[in-house]
Order: structure tokens, then sequence, then C-alpha cells
């Protein structure tokens, strides 16, 4: 004999009960699929309406563009350094928004137009979440607009026109483009063109009179200029107190103060003659240039005069020892006033002279060699080699002016030696302005502060996306307000149904108690058929939701963009909702269940 | 007959009391004995605890005090000692006892209008378990004459029908006993005549007990080995007192 399972067929007896009571079934059913469907289409419009307004703002990259407001340098380093904070999605160096502006033609037509050209990198969100990719070197991406306006398409060619003006001529240079994409209207509506870094930088310096040997395009070899922290005017008598205080006024120059001889010999290196007056003209924390000197010069037209230029912390080394240099460039009526020998590379002209890595050795230290290798600390450490020009009287050597100038240079600038030429030249120092993405929405604001910290003046959509966040968690909480109003009802109506059936059915359970059923086996009857009702809710709850979402995403279909719906649950949904309603069932069902296990069949049998 | 046969069903100085508002009615039970085999009427007025006394019978009601309330059959080394379960509530014995030994028979036949008249017979066999043969049950069915109404609801039957179908569910899983409870009370006499001989006949062919309550002394003394009755009296403003005690005379 088999063991008895009474259990086993608490099921199916439940089932014949729900079948034999068909029409109360059929509206609890309803009751249920009443509550589901609305639940269902609710959380379908708050996931496809939503989440498709919240992909078009909130992962539209445009809101996790953080700018920067001001034109300033960034070093290279800088951009690896934030490149590698957390939440930082894509950085890439910009230009000067002027050398950004290129002509671009379109073969066909030979209509040109002005654009915007923006460097972009591989990662770019701006271009890879609007329809684009990343275009390679000799290709290029268009904004809707430019290639509106040029009437061209993916996959077309233009030819991309960069103008300069050099010497008074016109010079222009030209590069074929392939259109490698054409991005959404979403990602601007201004006309632009995006390409790769290298080429936009080329275009930049080719803009600035500059050559990019690479593309064949001719021009200057960058070469860096001499700046100065001061300098010291020599006059044969003094200013009167009026044209000495007006004297710096638009000069660029900060002010102007009596100069000691014992201090002077400080700054110069070397004393000038007792019979002069001597100013100092200074600008605290900024460069002096060759215009500024012109324009002190200017003002003194018809004076006999004299101005040393000098720089400060400009530390040279001779292998391990600091080397001091006197820089001096004086011609022959200088020569006299300072009642020193002209020096070989003549006065002070503004621009480099010829014999500019020269150098005038003290007699008693006059070293050997033809050529002195020595080294000097800019934002690059920087060895040159010296040419042996001569003697000094001077305590220490003396180079050209213009030398120092430029090693002062190269404290704040990236300045190279090009041993090979002879020359020093301007290394690319910094970026005049940066593209930055965080890599999600959230991580704006954070790297928004992170920014403004460094002092670095910054703008990003934070109030927007704040503002989105704040309507995204509106609407979430909303949907769950009325989801639980909605998980009320249908729990309430659950457990009030069961329990009536239970009542109902006290006699038909009690029999079912005398027929040898135990109380616990009498409990799962109430379960069973909550969870059969819940089902059989489920089914048609969803049967509704797909009649419903069909009507709302055909009645919304022009207001779409393709592909976009209204109303969609995603997959993953489903069985958590079936699960977390089979759950409620089995809970609401409980309290019928405790019901039906507290029936007495002594009570009950004999009831009518 | 009854003396020679050791009984199924012993009880012993049984009392129920069972208050309701003010008034206490209290069943007292000296003797009680069924034995395999034989019907037992138990007859009395309405009020008079003969429907107590068959829900304790049928383990649904405890007993407030038993000297001694013993189930014994075959398949057992000792008797059962249900005062014990009843103390324990040990509710799962009591309802595999109720599944395995007993049958039913209720006043208005006890059907579940849920199921068909098949399902129905068939039910106290499948709680049960262990095999059964569907032969058997339309084998009854047709000397009861209902074998056409197996595949009809309950409510599609006459009160005499469903009665018969309650019958049939008593004893298709072959029990050792059968309860019951008013078989006969929503029919009349003529009818009532011919259920209560087809019980009192497939008891007997069955080698079943029967333990049939009633108000009809005049049905069942000619059929029942024993019967027994119930003397009540007014104890006081509020008790009532009710004695169960064997009919004197006997069966014929």
């Amino acid at each position: 004999m088999t063991q008895p399972r009474p259990l086993r067929l608490i099921p199916s007896l439940a089932a014949l009960h729900l079948r034999h009571e068909w029409i109360l079934t059929l509206c609890l059913v309803i009751s249920l699929a009443a509550v589901i469907s609305p639940l269902l289409v609710l959380l379908g419009l708050k996931y496809g309406t939503i989440q498709t307004l919240r992909e078009r703002l909130v992962e539209d990259p445009v809101f996790r563009e953080i700018r920067p407001l001001q034109t300033r340098e960034f070093k290279p380093e800088w951009f690896k350094e934030v490149s590698s904070w957390p939440g930082t999605g894509f950085l890439t160096p910009t230009i000067l928004p002027l050398s950004s502006v290129i002509s671009v033609v379109r073969d066909e037509t030979g209509m040109a137009e002005l654009f915007d050209l923006i460097p972009t990198a591989p990662g770019d969100p701006l271009l890879l979440e609007n329809g684009g990719i990343v275009p390679e070197d000799g290709a290029a991406v268009l904004t809707a607009e430019a290639a509106r306006s040029l009437g061209v398409n993916a996959g077309g060619e233009v030819v991309s026109r960069v103008t300069r003006s050099r010497g008074g001529r016109m010079e222009n240079v030209e590069a074929r483009l392939h259109v490698a994409a054409v991005l959404d209207a979403r990602a601007g509506a201004l006309a632009r063109v995006y390409a790769p870094l290298p080429f936009v930088l080329d275009v930049e310096a080719y803009k600035e009179g500059y050559a990019a040997p690479a593309r064949g395009w001719a021009g200057d070899t960058p070469e860096p200029y001499a700046s100065f922290d001061g300098a010291v005017l020599l006059l044969s008598e003094p200013l009167p107190p009026i044209s000495r205080s007006g004297l710096v006024i638009n000069t660029g120059f900060g002010r102007i103060a009596d100069l000691k001889p014992d201090k002077a010999k400080d700054l110069l290196g070397f004393s000038p003659p007792q019979n002069i007056v001597l100013y100092d003209l200074i600008s605290p924390g900024a460069s002096i240039t060759a215009s500024n000197l012109r324009a002190i010069d200017q003002k003194l037209r018809g004076h006999t005069r004299l101005l040393l230029p000098y720089v400060r912390d400009v530390v040279v080394r001779q292998g391990e020892d600091t080397l001091r240099l006197v820089g001096l460039s004086i011609n022959e009526e200088q020569a006299r006033l300072l009642g020193l020998p002209q020096t070989p590379w003549g006065g002070y002209s503004g621009t480099p002279p010829e014999g500019m890595l020269s150098v005038l050795w003290p007699s008693a230290h006059a070293p050997v060699e033809e050529r002195t290798t020595l080294t000097s600390s800019g934002l690059t450490g920087l060895e040159f080699d010296l040419h042996t020009a001569g003697e000094t009287g001077l305590e220490y050597p003396v180079v050209p002016m213009e030398l120092l100038g430029v090693l002062r240079t190269a404290t704040q600038r990236a300045v190279s030696f090009n041993r090979e030429k002879g020359r020093f030249e301007m290394a690319r120092g910094g970026y005049r302005g940066f593209r930055l993405y965080a890599q999600r929405i959230d991580d704006v604001p954070d790297l928004y502060h992170r920014l403004k910290g460094q002092g670095i003046e910054v703008i990003a959509e934070v109030e927007a996306i704040e503002r989105i966040q704040v309507l995204d968690k509106g609407l979430t909480r909303l949907f769950w307000l009325i989801a639980l109003l909605g998980l009320f009802g249908g729990t309430a109506v659950l457990i009030v149904s069961l329990y009536a059936a239970v009542e109902r059915r006290r006699r038909d359970l009690g029999v079912l108690r005398l027929l040898g059923f135990a109380r616990r086996h009498v409990f799962f009857f109430p379960i069973a058929q909550g969870l059969m009702i819940t089902a059989l809710g489920l089914i048609a709850g969803f049967g509704g939701y797909g009649a419903l979402a069909a009507a709302i995403n055909h009645a919304f279909a022009s207001e779409l963009a393709a592909g976009e719906v209204f109303c969609v649950l995603p997959w993953a949904y489903v069985p958590a909702f079936c699960l977390v309603t089979f759950v409620l069932a089995a809970l609401a069902s409980l309290v019928a269940a405790w019901q039906a296990t507290c029936i007495d069949p002594a009570e009950v049998i004999r009831e009518q | 007959m009854a003396e020679t046969i050791a009984p199924m069903v012993y009880l012993k100085g049984l009392v129920k009391m069972r208050s309701q508002c003010e008034s206490v009615f209290e069943l007292h039970v000296p003797h009680f004995a069924v034995s395999p085999g034989q019907m037992v009427a138990v007859i009395g007025e309405s009020g008079c605890g003969k429907s107590t006394l068959l829900d304790m019978l049928a383990l649904i009601m405890a007993p407030t005090r038993v000297d001694r309330f013993e189930i014994i059959f075959e398949k057992l080394d000792a008797p059962l000692d249900i005062a014990d379960l009843w103390a324990r509530v040990d509710e799962t014995a009591l309802s595999a006892l109720r599944r395995d030994l007993f049958g039913y028979v209720l006043q208005t036949g006890g059907l579940l209008p849920f199921l068909s008249v098949r399902q129905n017979i068939c039910l106290p066999a499948r709680i049960k378990g262990g095999e059964f043969f569907m032969s058997r049950i339309d084998a009854l069915a047709h000397r009861l004459g209902v074998s056409g109404c197996l595949e009809r609801m309950p409510a599609a039957l006459s009160i005499g029908q469903r009665q018969r179908v309650a019958i049939l569910r008593a004893l298709a899983h072959q029990p050792r006993l059968v309860l019951a409870d008013e078989p006969t009370a929503a029919v009349d006499k003529a009818r009532a005549r011919v259920i209560m001989d087809d019980m009192h006949r497939l008891a007997r062919d069955e080698a079943v007990a029967v333990v049939v309550v009633t108000h009809d002394l005049e049905l069942v003394m000619d059929r029942a080995d024993i019967a027994y009755t119930f003397d009540t009296h007014q104890v006081s403003e509020h008790i009532t007192r009710s004695l169960c005690r064997p009919v004197i005379e006997g069966p014929p």
C-alpha cells in the first residue's frame, strides 16, 4: 500500500472548486487583471516614456560635457592627470577658437563654407553616441547642419582649406577629408567638423604661420621669444618727477623705482658707471618682452638713455656648478655710455642676433674648449652649446641678452634646443582648452567641483542634471505610490475573496476534514486557490497590458522617432513582477488559510 | 455475538460538557462499545446528545473527560488510546485514523458540490491512498441503483440518490466503521426504510461495523444488533444532563 499523501490532492480539489464556482472565479480573475493590467501599463509607460526621455536628456552626451569658460594653457601633464580621475569618460585638448575656423569646399559645387574645426579622439562620446564614428586621419565627421549646408552625406568627400595671412600675403593649403559620418541633429545645431587632434593641431600651427612638414604645408619653425623680469634704465640726468611717474604708463611695466649702484650690480652682474642716473623698471608677476622695452624707448626719445633688461631665477649650470651669466647686447654708442667694449653680437634688437649662442669668458676663467655645454632648468631641462667668442674684462661670462631672455621664457613655456640646427625651438607647451565628458551623468558634479577647485572656470549642466534626476526620482516615487495603491487593492481583493470563499465553503472544508484531511492540509486549500487565481489574473493582466500597450504605442507612433516606443516592458521585469505577485498572493491567502484551519468539522458538517 | 468478539471501539466513563450562553449540557456515556460487523443504533430525540456522541466517535470532537477511549483493529498490536491522542492534540494522527478506518454518511449526504458523484465517491479512497478498484465502485453503485448518475454533479441528484451516493462514498475505501448521522432524515418513511436496508445489507456484506444515529426508533430496532438511547433530565435551571444507556429490550 502506498503512503497516503493527502496534500497532493489539495491543488486538484482547489482547482475543481474554482471551476465549480467559475463565475465567482472569473470575477476574481477579472478584478485581479484590472489591477495588474494598469500596473503593467504604468510600469511599461514609466520604463518606455521616462527611459526614452531619460536617454534623450540624461544620456545625451551634451549633459555629460564639462566645458572650460576661459582660454588658458593646459599642460600635457594636466591632461594626463585629469584623464586618470575617476569619472572622466573622455578628454581631448582643443585649440584656440579663432584658429579653429576652416573653410570647407564641396568638390562638385565648389561651394565653400566656414566651419568650426573641433578635435576628436577615440572614445569621443559626442560622436559615438550620435550615430558617428571617430574619424581617422584624412577623415572627418560633420554635424547634421554642416552636412546639410554642404549637401554631402557620410561616405562623401570634402576639401578643407586653411588660410592665413603672412607678411601681408594670403596663403592657403588644402586637405581632402573623407566624410566618415554625419552626426544626429542632437549633437548640436552648429555647423562643425570633427577631425583627429593631430590634423587640428597642424591647422592651428599653419594659421599661426608655422609649417606642417608632414602634410607639406610650408611655414616657419616656431622660435622662442625672449622675455625678462625687468630692465635697468640708465640716464645721463634725472627725470623730472612728472615724466618719471608717467614713464611706465601704457608700457607694460608696473612701476619705476630709483636704483642704487650696488643693487644695479646685483641685477646686471656688473657695475654701471658712477656718473649716471639709475632706475629700475619692474613689472611684478609679468613678463617683459621686446615690445615693452620699445615702448619705454619711444617715450624717452631725446634723452641719452640705455635700457638693460635683466632676468632673475634663470639658473645655468656648467656641469655641476652654477654659472652666473651676464646678459649684455650693446652697440657701439651704448658701449661708450657704459664704458665697456661693444659686444660682438651687436646691440639689443628684439630678434635673436646672429651669434646668439656666443659667450665672452672672463680672462681669468677662459676655458680651453671652443664649445661649452651648459644646462638650464626650464620647464623641461635644456642643454645647449655656446661658442667662445672672445674674452671680457667683466667678472662673469657675458652672453647675448636675448639668450638669457629665451632661457627665462624656457622657465615658463616648453622650449627645446635643436642641436642639429643650433637653435632654440618652441615646443608645444600646452593646449588652449579641452573637451571633457564625464563617464556617467552622476560623475559630472564631482568633476565640475574638482576642476573648480583647481581654479579652472568651467560650466556644466550640473543644474539641469540635478533637475532631471529630481524629475526621475519624483516619477519613480509616483510610480511606486500608484503601484503600492494597486498592490494594496489587489491584495485586499484577494484577501477578502479568499476569506469569503472559505466562509462560504465552511461545510465543504469541514467535510474534507472529516474525510481525513488534517488542519495542515486544508491550510493549503486557499493558498492553492489564491495562486491559481493569481496565475489566471497574471495571464489576463498581461493580455490586457499587451492590448493596451499596442494601442498606446499605435496612438503615439507619430510623436516618436523610429525604434522608440512609449510603453514597453523589459523582459527582465516580467519574472520579477510575477514573482512579487505570487508572493503577495500567497501572503494574501494566509488569512483565509488560517481561517480554514480554524474550522471545526463538528460545528459545520450539519450546516445546510 | 457482541460478547464473543472483542470490541473495535470501546468507550468508558465519557463525559462531554457543552455550554451555550448560560445553559450547560452534560452528556454522560458510562459504557459504549462497537464490535466488528455490528450495527449499533443510537436513538434519541433532538438535543439529547446523539450527534455529540457521534462526533466524538468520529474523532472530530474531544471528550471533556473519559476513562477509556480505545480503538482496536487487527493491524494494531495494542489498543489505540484516543484519549491520549486528544490530550496531545495529535491532529495528524486523528485525521489519519478518520481517513483509514472510518466512513461517514451525513444527514444530507455531505457530498462536495464541486466534485462529480464519481469524484465524491473516489475521494476518501484517494485520500487514503493505495489501490482501489473502480469495478468495485461500479458494482456497489449498481447495487444501490445510482450507477446512472456517477458522472453527474451532486446538485443534479434527488435527495434519496444523494443519500445512497453518500453511503457508497462511506464504503468505497473499505473502512472498518461507518458512522451515519440521521441518514434518512430528509426522505420519506418508505424511502428511509429502503436506504436503511441498503446500508444494513452492504455493511453486513462488507463486514463493516455501522453506528447509525436516528430519532426513528422503529426504523432501526429490527435491524440493529445493539441500540443505545438517552435519558435526559433538567438538573437545575441551567444544567441539562443526558445519560446514554443501552436499550434493555434488545432486538427481537
